[in-house]
């Protein structure tokens, strides 16, 4: 009985386990299941290649999104070559020019007039010649283009477009014009006599030396979309964001009662961009 | 009697076999794959004559016409055709429009969706919102609805540096909640490949509405204590709407709510505005640009929608 009993249960255990096959072996004799012609063909036939391998010139405006103490207005150029389809790289480069914001203006307006080193608020002159500006920025980036389309506005106007991701490296020029006059600590946080107990480091920050000036290398990250106006001319629209060390208000940031190096951080700058981007050559290839 | 029934049954696997082989050469024609929004009483493969898809729309003067009425009719009462004066054009491929039939429609339909938002455009205080839209689509385009939005603030770095470097305190108030009656319009349709490979539809829509919201001062001095103001707030706005199911959407947009605040006022003191409410009716009123970037996944009910035009 025990031997029927085992001889049972490997016979079921051995169709259980030919059944469970079946199928399996079924599928791979039959014939692959019914698939869509257009399964293996491309999303787009016949699609203007409007990129590829081409170079593209993109005389541009920037301006910055939600600055602090200044906006930075400028205009410049981007040159990029389009590998591909959809890699690309470049580089562009843009000259600024600044405005206070808002907050700025309204800290100005309460400020005292005269430099008073009695108080510890600095005067009009100590806030605003601290203030750094950003003559010349730019970067050198690789360039992904993942998204293309087409979209009509108004069922009317049938315009192509592509969506792009950029990262680089970016840089920028940092100025600030403190007159001597105003920033006139020759050693800021420093005691200049450590052996005279009398004589100690001033613990004045609004006459340090803004150490915002120079040359700052960074990152680089953007996006935006082309708009094609015709098979040449695009219209580019982005958002960069450009990350370097800095202290833009040129003041005390750590709150050691002068201004140094460490004062500085890593900061983003965001810019929105508009421009129009030439594509050379003026010819353009479609896929097949 | 063989013969005949083989004969018979020849023929019905010839006319079998041509009805599936064009079926299928039809099928392979079609736009299709995965991605393909299947349409009710789209062919068997049988060809028998089923019911009329509900898809399609009837039109005047087609069909099959009452042969009596046709024989019945005046000879005499016709229409003698001029073709020797007709204008011949020909044909070109450019008469021949290919249009891609919208894979999503919206009419009559409700879109429910929560969101997130965050401030764009203050460097002293960002808030964080979340809230929800209901909008009802009277046609493809244009829509109706409400939002909410409950909202947390963050201080940004130049809020603390303003205090610590300039020894200023600034002026600013935080906000509490809004809500808005809403209309949508849909001016800008499009579609993208991603990646070369999936097509993606999207859409480009404009938002411009009227609503509350509250907004709360936040006191230089702690000491003394805030209000509260509810502002008529107009709003408008640009987002994008991407299609990824019969069911859901994913929207990014910019909103500007617009609003004259009232703001704490200046010189507030244990001598001047101490109570709120005498600080609230020396308020500083100024015009606001709120500009808020918000996400959402919208939920679209009912979940499916048919066709009622042609393919």
């Amino acid at each position: 009985m025990k031997n029927q009993s085992f001889t049972s249960v490997t016979l079921a255990g051995l169709f259980a386990a030919t059944a469970l096959l079946i199928p399996s072996v079924a599928s791979a004799d039959d014939p692959p299941p019914r698939r869509s012609a257009l399964d293996e063909q491309p999303a787009v036939r016949h699609r203007l290649l409007l990129v590829a391998k081409r170079l593209e010139a993109t005389p541009m405006f920037e301006s910055t999104i939600n600055a602090d103490f200044r906006h930075f207005i400028g205009a410049g150029l981007k040159l990029e070559y389009h590998l591909g389809d959809m890699f690309s790289i470049g580089g562009m480069i843009v000259g600024s020019t600044s405005l206070d914001t808002k907050l700025t203006k309204r800290v100005v307006e309460t400020l005292e007039p005269d430099v008073n080193n009695m108080t510890r608020e600095p005067s009009v002159q100590e806030f605003t010649q601290r203030l750094n500006t950003i003559p010349l920025h730019g970067s050198i980036y690789a360039s992904l283009t993942p998204w293309y389309g087409k979209m009509a506005a108004f069922g009317k106007a049938y315009v192509n477009f592509d969506f792009y991701f950029q990262a680089g490296l970016s840089f920028a020029t940092l100025k600030s014009d403190c007159a001597s006059s105003i920033c006139n600590d020759p050693m800021p946080g420093i005691d200049p006599a450590p052996a005279d107990p009398l004589v100690n480091a001033d613990d004045n920050p609004n006459n340090d030396p803004p150490l915002n000036s120079g040359f700052r290398p960074g990152l680089y990250l953007g996006g935006g979309i082309h708009v094609f106006i015709n098979e040449f001319l695009a219209l580019d629209l982005a958002i960069r964001d450009y990350a370097f060390k800095d202290n833009p208000s040129g003041a005390d940031f750590n709150a050691d009662l002068a201004v140094q190096d460490d004062d500085s951080r890593f900061l983003h700058h965001l810019f929105v961009g508009v421009g129009v981007s030439v594509m050379v050559p003026f010819k353009v290839k479609r896929t097949r | 009697m063989v013969r005949p029934s083989t004969l018979a049954t020849t023929l019905g696997a010839i006319v079998v076999s041509a009805t599936i082989l064009g079926w299928g050469g039809l099928a392979a024609a079609q736009p299709g794959g995965d991605d393909e929004i299947e349409m009710d009483g789209e062919g068997d493969g049988s060809g028998s004559a089923g019911p009329v898809d509900e898809g399609e729309i009837e039109m005047d003067g087609e069909g099959e016409k009452d042969l009596e009425t046709d024989l019945a009719a005046d000879p005499t009462d016709t229409v003698k055709i001029d073709t020797t004066s007709r204008e011949l054009k020909p044909v070109s491929w450019q008469d021949i429009v290919v249009v891609m039939r919208k894979p999503f429609l919206k009419i009559r339909r409700t879109d429910l969706m929560p969101f997130l938002s965050t401030t764009m455009n203050d460097n002293m205080i960002r808030h964080y919102a979340a809230g929800a839209q209901f909008n009802y689509f009277l046609t493809d385009v244009l829509a109706v609805g409400v939002e909410g939005q409950y909202y947390t603030k963050q201080f940004r770095e130049p809020f603390d540096l303003v205090g610590r470097q300039a020894r200023r305190l600034p002026t600013i108030n935080k906000y509490n909640f809004s809500a808005a009656l809403n209309f949508h319009y849909v001016p800008v349709y499009g579609k993208f490949a991603i990646l070369d490979q999936k097509l993606v539809a999207w859409e480009t829509y404009f938002t411009a509405g009227v609503g509350v919201t509250q907004s709360e001062v936040v006191p230089r001095d702690p000491r003394f204590g805030s209000f509260n103001n509810l502002l008529i707030t107009p709003n408008i706005g640009a987002s994008m709407r991407f299609f990824l199911f019969q069911w859901l959407t994913v929207n990014v947009g910019i909103r500007d709510y617009i609003f004259v605040d009232r703001f704490e006022p200046v010189g507030r003191s244990d001598t001047m505005f101490t109570s709120p409410d005498v600080a609230k009716e020396n308020a500083d009123s100024a015009l606001i640009n709120n500009v808020m970037f918000q996400i959402g996944v919208s939920f679209w009910i009912p979940p499916t929608f048919e066709y009622t035009t042609f393919r």
